[in-house]
């Protein structure tokens, strides 16, 4: 096979990838609170500090990945609890509060790390054969790790405890507190898993992307494409919508060039807002 | 066609008026006195927008310049007084504060980092009424009335690196890839004609929208496919970034250069050692040139703004130099007159951080360095003398 | 003196700014079943949600064994010991039979269930089926199950028998029946007279979010309480 052909094929897996596991924190407040979570873009970048201060204090990698959940779980229970609470159902409000959330985030980030630019060294550098060409070993890994994020979190969803209840909770709420489910704590949970994702996804992508405290704006929009096209809630609206933008976008990147990679991408959402604004799978 | 500056008219239709009502207390016009005797400088710096990160040391940049030019006597015997204001807005932001400064502050004098977009507003918003320095990297060309371009143009960056890379990295075929807005494309045609000089070709030529979340792994495996020699680089900021971290991901920093036009300190920092090998950049200034001006350059630094001083690069370190030349050009015309100041201009010598550099066309001809990154820092590899700047204005 | 299981003293509620139950009292001792019954629209619904916790009460107290429980939220009262089945959206719609059943155990096991499933055909053949997919009656049924498996000591049930067939509402009231006998209080929100007379050991008459009529079944008969069930 082409190997030209294999790596822009690859770099499509990755695209759709990266942003399923970018979408899935936003996926998951959205669809389970309705609450969409306009700071969701800081703590991608919260997430890629916290990789950043774990290189830079010379521990491994992975370690990265509690201090990011223990960061951004913090944070999230925090804004969840004096934030997002007394506005649950008031989406209209909960957009301003988060819009000004992300704000705080992008100027604390700044206070703290300056606006300059930062990097963190690739923790699995090098390229990997395969199918007859060379692909960065990190972005198959992250392929692979993303696949198992989205696919672990849909079964503990579908198969746990907690998730029968979350789905109880969703489903029908006066019920749900009927049958003693404590809803403001697992609310709480809920609000606290996104934000965790979203620095999971810090963590992940914090080697390939430019470091700066305004790096959030950049995956928050995607994200809310992927899910206008898959619509809420679901594991495979989440994946679909994550195929369709990432798709569109490393396609017509691939075939054409970036500019008219990013037009698809507005074109289609914009054709997904106006004729099906449930998205995919609306009845 | 009448260039002169309205500022004495203004000025002595306003004594005019004081005198009449006659009975102004003299410490008042004591303290007018004193302010009106001062040189004031508007000076345009990215104070917000995707550049603000330069605004902090191009601020430092002009006051020590300042600072160095009051104690050695002021600008005519007046001292220098700044008055910073944001020139990383619009550019229609950017035209009401140039009038306000003129009119409100009236300004001997303009100075100015920021884009072209900004500089084409404040441009048509001035018409040479008073002086206006313009001191960052850019893509050359401009000839309005009474404007004095600093910056490193395409010729002063293209032109050394691609003899250099031509020469010594025997580089015939190069792939062009930047922002989509004036300073690429401009500076890609003009690269265009140095390759050509030097045999080489162009295989392709591609853009990314500006401000757009862009990422660039399609991109970078079109360069895999194309096998260019030469890799040229007008992208900015986290663009910049993104593409040379992508490029190095996928392998290619080993066997294909990389020139790019605006790569500084931030930037380099950005894209980290891992991703930088075989990358070049050839500027006016970098911060870490071991020569005895820019040693005595950053020991003053460091005196007047301590530790916490904001970093050094070129985009910053423009502003001091723009300061200096805005001295030597006054003093030399005896003034701030347009034609008085144009005629000056041509031939003027003045100071830099570097080594002094000489105005033609109200560009200048300047010491260019080019520099190979090893790691996160600029080694230079090669010092050119007085590269001419390729755009010359006519009087 | 024993205090009674159940009482609530003077509740007052109502939607918005429309008080709809004007200060209610009453009470359950431990192995009674009290019936509410009235009109639609007379204030039942309302009185029971505001026993479970679902309608915050403007006024008055709830209590469980003494304690005032009228400040707890649904779910915290549900920790102290009262199940309760509401009149509307009965079941969990998204989730299949089963998991509405062992939602809230922890073993995740049917155990418990075993003389509900037994009784109830329907719900052993769509155990694997989403709720959703059930009729209103089989709704109730699921419901009703769900409410006494918890084996808490007060259980509130909202018209139970609404859309069930009489065979099965007969199996609900033997349920009901044998459960009181072993200490279990109920309150029961009932429109089927046929039904609360299997079951009630009080009566609680209201109109227009007053009581009306009170007392034990043996001293109000049919032809008191007709007038009040129907218009």
């Amino acid at each position: 096979m082409d190997p030209i052909l294999v790596t822009q094929g690859l770099n499509l897996v990755f695209a759709v990838a990266v942003l399923a596991v970018l979408a899935l924190g936003l996926a998951v407040v959205f669809g389970l609170l309705g609450v969409l979570n306009l700071a969701h873009g800081e703590f991608i970048m919260v997430g890629a500090y916290c990789a950043w201060a774990t290189t830079a204090a010379g521990l491994p990698y992975v370690a990265a990945i509690p201090l990011a959940i223990a960061v951004c779980g913090g944070l999230g229970l925090t804004v969840e609890r004096w934030l997002i609470r007394p506005l649950y159902r008031r989406p209209f409000d909960t957009l301003v509060a988060t819009w000004g959330l992300s704000l705080l985030l992008r100027k604390a980030a700044e206070a703290a790390f300056g606006l300059s630019f930062r990097n963190v060294a690739m923790p699995l550098p090098g390229t990997v054969r395969v199918l007859g060409t060379d692909y960065p070993g990190y972005r198959l890994l992250l392929i692979a790790i993303s696949a198992a994020i989205v696919g672990g979190l849909m079964l503990w969803y579908r198969r746990s405890r907690t998730g029968l209840r979350i789905r109880a909770m969703v489903g029908n709420p006066d019920l749900a507190q009927a049958v003693g489910i404590r809803a403001t704590r697992l609310a709480a949970g809920t609000f606290a898993a996104g934000t965790c994702l979203a620095g999971l996804g810090g963590v992940m992508i914090a080697p390939l992307v430019p470091l700066q405290p305004l790096m959030g704006l950049d995956f928050v929009l995607r994200s809310f494409f992927a899910l206008v096209i898959g619509g809420l809630g679901s594991a495979v609206g989440l994946f679909a919508g994550s195929a369709v933008i990432g798709g569109v976008d490393s396609l017509v990147s691939a075939l054409l060039d970036a500019t008219w990679g990013y037009f698809a991408v507005l074109v289609v959402a914009i054709l997904f807002l106006w004729r099906r604004p449930g998205g995919l799978f609306a009845r | 066609m009448s260039m002169g500056n309205l500022t004495p008219t203004r000025r002595r239709l306003l004594a005019g008026g004081a005198a009449a009502f006659g009975a102004a207390p003299a410490i008042l016009s004591g303290i007018a006195r004193a302010a009106d005797k001062d040189f004031k400088i508007g000076i345009f710096l990215p104070l917000s927008g995707p550049a603000a990160l330069f605004g902090p040391t191009g601020r430092a940049c002009a006051e020590l310049a300042a600072d160095e030019i009051n104690k050695a006597g002021g600008i005519l015997g007046r001292q220098v007084r700044l008055l910073p204001t944001d020139g990383g807005t619009a550019p229609a932001e950017a035209a009401k504060s140039a009038v306000r400064l003129m009119l409100e502050e009236k300004v001997d004098m303009l100075l100015g980092s920021h884009d072209s977009a900004v500089r084409g507003a404040i441009a048509t918003t001035v018409k040479g009424k008073v002086p206006y320095v313009y001191t960052p990297v850019y893509e050359g060309g401009e000839c309005s009335p009474n404007i004095y371009c600093l910056g490193e143009t395409p010729d002063q960056q293209g032109g050394p690196a691609i003899g250099w890379l031509a020469t010594e990295r025997k580089a015939r075929t190069y792939y062009l890839i930047g922002n989509d807005y004036g300073w690429p494309r401009k500076t890609n045609e003009r690269a265009r004609r140095l390759i050509a000089d030097q045999g080489g070709s162009v295989i392709a030529e591609e853009y990314l929208p500006l401000g757009a979340p862009n990422k660039f792994e399609e991109a970078v495996t079109r360069i895999k496919a194309a096998r260019p020699d030469v890799v040229l680089i007008t992208l900015v900021g986290a663009d910049n970034v993104n593409f040379n971290r992508t490029f190095a991901g996928f392998g290619l920093d080993r066997d294909i250069a990389r020139f790019a036009f605006l790569l500084e300190e931030n930037t380099l920092a950005g894209i980290g050692a891992d991703a930088s090998r075989e990358l070049y950049a050839c500027m006016g200034y970098f911060a870490d040139l071991d020569w005895p001006t820019n040693r005595q350059f950053k020991a003053a630094y460091a005196a007047k703004f301590g530790d916490k001083a904001p970093a050094l690069s070129t985009i910053g370190v423009d502003s001091f130099t723009g300061i200096k030349f805005a001295r030597a050009l006054v003093e030399k015309a005896k003034g701030t007159d347009a034609r008085a100041c144009m005629a000056a201009s041509e031939g003027l010598r003045f100071d830099t951080v570097t080594a002094p550099a000489i105005m033609r066309g109200r560009h200048v001809d300047k010491t260019m360095f080019l520099a190979r990154c090893q790691g996160t820092k600029f080694e230079v590899i090669k010092t050119f003398g007085f590269v001419p700047s390729g755009t010359a204005c006519g009087a | 003196m024993s205090v009674p299981r159940l009482d609530f003293d003077d509740l007052a509620g109502g939607y918005g700014t429309t008080e709809v139950v004007h200060g209610i009292s009453g009470a359950a001792a431990a192995g009674q079943v009290l019936c509410i019954v009235g009109r639609n629209g007379v204030g039942k619904s309302s009185l029971i949600r505001m026993l479970s916790g679902h309608l915050p009460a403007w006024r008055g107290t709830v209590r469980l064994e003494g304690r005032a429980v009228t400040d707890l939220p649904p779910a915290g009262r549900r920790r102290l010991g009262i199940s309760y089945c509401p009149q509307e959206r009965p079941v969990f719609d998204d989730l299949t039979v089963r998991d509405n059943l062992i939602l809230m155990r922890r073993d995740r096991s049917l155990d418990g269930f075993a003389p509900f499933i037994g009784r109830f055909p329907v719900l052993e053949r769509r155990l694997d089926q989403q709720a959703g997919t059930m009729s209103g009656g089989e709704k109730k049924i699921l419901s009703f199950a769900r409410g006494l498996a918890e084996m808490t000591p007060l259980v509130l049930l909202d018209e139970p028998s609404e859309g069930v067939q009489w065979e099965n509402i007969l199996h609900m009231a033997d349920l009901i029946r044998e459960r009181r006998a072993a200490g279990t209080t109920f309150v029961v929100v009932e429109q089927n007279l046929a039904f609360a007379e299997r079951i009630a050991d009080r009566y609680l008459v209201l109109d227009q979010g007053r009581v009306v009529l009170e007392g034990p079944r043996s001293a109000i008969d049919r032809a008191a309480l007709l007038p009040r069930l129907h218009v």
